[in-house]
């Protein structure tokens, strides 16, 4: 097997039956068991909805459901490097092919991958690490009435309330601004706008 | 105890906002020396705005923003995905913890947060809101 673009180190051994397990399947087998697949990748979350898929899958077309989730695990290895290394449909396919898979169902696959793949980008884009991102932002602004020091004061003043992940927690954060405080933290905002808009 | 009783004075003069003479000069007794009196009078005008703002500044608050810092980063690669240009942008704010319950050394801590295109957008519009509201308020 010559270098594969979705992974340098080597595959599993089981790798090569499995494909050729799915090069029995018929085409209509294969594009049903893809796009089920790809729906798994598109919404990673929805795991229970995967899995009662591939039982419906395994059920509707006579397969145990023990082989048909290696083979899928096999299947997977792939387009799960081929994100990770920004791949083409192009190298994609020539990995299907490269394991053992038919081209037919080899172009079929990596066809599904390029209309997919702007989603599954975005995706892998917004799991990437961000430091204390900020959640949610809630306000309120009064007026001082009063204080102990000062019986009649009426000044305006705003608060501020930060929700923060920090790690897998979330913290809430209280300030307080005052009125020329909050007109030139407006202002750095929109600063702020306009840099990160210039670089998209 | 004459610390204590100017103290008190100053006090009540900033507590209530007394700001004309007539009013600072009826505080005192009938049989107060009248030179003392005047020149304790013109002292305390002098310096009562500067006092009100300082009490206006100690007052219990909330914690309040000090500083603001922010800088735009492009992020390239991750582990998820070799290649990208997402940028993204880094916001410090540093706050001081109430200064009431620090005294004379208020603890400032600095936060960074980091904050997404979308979620800069979401933002700003929210200020943006705060804005609108406050120039309502203000044309009352």
């Amino acid at each position: 097997m010559g270098l594969l673009n979705f992974t340098r180190e080597p595959v599993p051994e089981a790798v090569s039956g499995d494909m050729h397990n799915l090069n029995q399947l018929s085409a209509q087998q294969f594009s049903a068991l893809t796009e089920v697949l790809f729906r798994f990748l598109t919404e990673p979350k929805e795991v229970e909805r995967f899995l009662a898929q591939l039982s419906d899958f395994a059920t509707m077309n006579k397969i145990s459901l023990g082989p048909l989730k290696n083979i899928v695990k096999s299947i997977l290895l792939v387009p799960n490097g081929a994100l990770k290394r920004n791949l083409s449909s192009e190298q994609v396919r020539a990995d299907f092919i490269a394991l053992g898979l038919s081209e037919e169902k080899a172009s079929y696959f990596a066809e599904q991958w390029k209309v997919n793949s702007p989603t599954l980008t975005r995706l892998a884009v917004g799991q990437t690490l961000m430091i204390n991102q900020l959640i949610d932002m809630e306000w309120k602004f009064g007026v001082t009435a009063g204080s102990s020091e000062l019986e009649k004061v009426g000044s305006i003043f705003l608060q501020l309330k930060l929700v923060i992940k920090k790690g897998s927690q979330l913290e809430n954060v209280y300030v307080e601004l005052t009125l020329p405080q909050f007109y030139s933290f407006l202002h750095e905002m929109e600063r702020v706008k306009t840099s990160l808009e210039s670089f998209s | 105890q004459l610390v204590s009783a100017l103290h008190n004075l100053t006090r009540h003069v900033v507590y209530r906002g007394l700001a004309r003479a007539e009013d600072i000069l009826c505080l005192f007794p009938e049989n107060f020396h009248q030179n003392l009196k005047n020149l304790l009078t013109k002292i305390i005008l002098e310096n009562i705005s500067a006092w009100r703002n300082e009490a206006q500044a100690s007052q219990i608050s909330l914690p309040r923003l000090v500083d603001m810092d922010w800088r735009v980063d492009i992020k390239t690669s991750s582990d998820s995905i070799a290649r990208m240009a997402v940028p993204t942008c880094l916001l410090q704010l540093k706050i001081q913890e109430d200064a009431a319950l620090c005294g004379n050394d208020p603890v400032v801590s600095a936060l960074t947060v980091e904050l997404s295109k979308e979620t800069l957008d979401t933002m700003l519009e929210g200020l943006g809101r705060i804005r609108d509201q406050l120039s309502a308020v203000a044309n009352k």
